[in-house]
């Protein structure tokens, strides 16, 4: 074959290459935003329509202390839950990357809460926190009073559904921490013990400073997740024991049978969730930026 | 890392012995309880103070989840939505993948869609889609098929995330052999491409599988009547009969633990792909 011919072919051979990507990334894309994200628009629209385009869905959350208490509670167990779920998981993370600790049946043993369905997490957590559950029963044998874990509308319930929550998602906090702390170079804890650190100096001038941006971003996605926080609440407290932006828009879809006031209360969640998720998305790529030290 | 443990106090020792207790407990005792009252009579489950062991035993539950016929279809249903929805995925998400790993625009387009379709919430897209379903008239259908679309569209950055390390890792000359033999990039994909990444294309799928047994809110919100395995616990849970749900939660977690247990490295690859983004 002559240079020319072959120059020819490799060409043609590329446009179709290029062809080839285009509609391998267009069609994927396309099936995700016509399933997902079209759906959503077309509910930003019914949040506006109440007989005819108007705020009056809107208004009528407004006016709902149930809305705002579900607004307050969106807020303070995904933050209750990622405090656990990010001291716990660090401290599994450190204790298993530790050479002198490592089991695989404690790693194991680790993960398997995310290897259980949520659901049948949330099935268990139903018997252990109900009234007359374990839980109350193993404090019956200490001599302690049984509590009300699931009350609604108690703070100690919130508490719960914060445990719970975190019980579940912790170990793929512990993963992706785990990831982060084995890309640290063994020299540097060479370095800081000839420089005669102790563990906890260690810790807070290598490990954390190196471990940040993966701390980073572990938070954004696990925020993310757990403001969408649903079935947790729903299962272990019903709709209104708990409430969250989501289980208030399935009440009000479900039971109160007012599908665009339910439209306009995921509107606003999804407001949130965006907001805070493209916020975090800036910040991390301002962090990984201004990093001094190389990953 | 092991020389700060060969420094450690005996302060932190203690510290992971009762993490590693805790760890231990938090894992197993539950799955305990939970097994026990599968296998235990249902008046027995609420006896006060709760029993830690069975007193008697029986098999009775797991034969209800098998004799009652809604049970029967939900677990048939489940496995056909989860087939289904992972082939979709899998194959829309090895797609993307393979785009995304070959051409930088097509790497940003991805990223941006699924960054973006990521931060919808469950309940914003799950009632209008429900609509959108019915107009189609594949809303709660018996068969499932419009939670398994739904289902594949929620799994392809799953499948996608699984795909990419595989796809960026055959090198290019590998692809220009084949097109000095005068292959075309079609045909390149699916007879180079597809088989040199078969080990993370089985991951994807078990993955994707997965992601459709568990699944809770979509399913709750798309199949109200024929329902799936995770509503029909949920209902079974929330109105009663404590001796099949616990059989019922039983058997929906032996696909999931034995995919995790045998899975486990790869899939801490995947699980932490994009914190290091």
């Amino acid at each position: 074959m002559r240079l020319r011919e072959i120059l020819f072919r490799f060409r043609a051979v590329n446009a179709a290459a290029k062809r080839l990507r285009t509609i391998f990334v267009v069609v994927p894309c396309l099936f995700m935003v016509a399933l997902l994200l079209l759906p959503a628009l077309n509910g930003l629209v019914l949040s506006f329509d109440h007989h005819g385009l108007s705020l009056a869905n809107y208004k009528f959350l407004f006016h709902d202390s149930m809305f705002w208490r579900a607004l307050a509670n969106n807020l303070l167990v995904p933050i209750g839950s990622l405090v656990i779920e990010f001291v716990l998981g660090l401290a599994l993370a450190l204790t298993l990357t530790a050479r002198r600790n490592r089991s695989a049946l404690i790693e194991t043993a680790a993960i398997l809460p995310f290897a259980i369905p949520e659901i049948v997490i949330l099935t268990l957590a139903r018997y252990i926190f109900m009234p007359r559950g374990y839980l109350n029963g193993a404090l019956a044998i200490t001599g302690m009073h049984p509590l009300p874990w699931l009350s609604p509308h108690s703070s100690l319930a919130m508490f719960t559904v914060i445990l719970v929550d975190a019980w579940h998602v912790t170990p793929v906090v512990m993963l992706m921490l785990m990831a982060g702390l084995q890309t640290i170079p063994i020299e540097l804890y060479e370095a800081a013990r000839l420089d005669g650190a102790g563990t906890l100096a260690t810790f807070r001038f290598v490990t954390l400073p190196m471990l940040l941006p993966a701390i980073v971003g572990a938070l954004i996605l696990r925020g993310i997740d757990a403001l969408r926080i649903f079935s947790t609440v729903l299962v272990l407290t019903g709709p209104e024991g708990v409430p969250v932006l989501s289980t208030y828009s399935y009440s009000l879809w479900d039971d109160a049978q007012k599908p665009h006031e339910a439209m306009a209360a995921a509107m606003i969640l999804a407001l949130m969730v965006t907001l805070i998720g493209l916020g975090g998305l800036a910040l991390a790529r301002r962090f990984s930026r201004d990093d001094r030290v190389p990953a | 890392m092991n020389s700060r443990a060969r420094t450690e106090s005996s302060g932190l020792a203690a510290a992971r012995f009762a993490l590693n207790a805790f760890v231990l407990a938090a894992a197993a005792l539950p799955l305990y309880l939970l097994a026990k009252q599968s296998v235990t009579p249902e008046l027995e489950t609420f006896a006060w103070p709760p029993h830690w062991m069975a007193h008697h035993l029986t098999l009775s539950h797991f034969v209800t989840v098998f004799a009652v016929n809604e049970l029967r279809s939900a677990v048939l249903r489940s496995l056909g939505v989860a087939a289904i929805s992972a082939a979709i995925a899998t194959a829309l998400g090895a797609m993307l993948a393979y785009a995304m790993a070959r051409s930088s625009f097509a790497q940003r387009v991805g990223f941006s869609t699924v960054t973006g379709v990521r931060l919808l919430p469950m309940i914003t897209v799950a009632i209008p889609l429900g609509i959108i379903l019915a107009t189609l008239g594949i809303y709660d259908s018996a068969s499932g098929i419009g939670l398994a679309i739904v289902h594949a569209a929620i799994a392809i950055p799953t499948a996608a995330l699984t795909l990419y390390a595989a796809f960026a890792a055959i090198p290019l000359e590998v692809e220009e052999a084949a097109w000095i033999d005068g292959a075309s990039p079609l045909r390149i994909f699916l007879t180079i491409d597809l088989p040199l990444a078969r080990g993370a294309i089985a991951t994807a799928l078990i993955l994707c599988f997965i992601l459709s047994w568990d699944e809770f809110g979509f399913a709750l919100l798309v199949q109200q009547t024929n329902r799936t395995l995770p509503p029909l616990l949920y209902y079974y849970t929330v109105f009663g009969n404590v001796g099949p749900a616990s059989a019922l939660a039983m058997l929906m977690m032996i696909p999931a633990v034995c995919v995790v247990v045998a899975l486990g490295p790869s899939l801490r690859g995947v699980l932490t792909a994009g914190s290091s983004r």
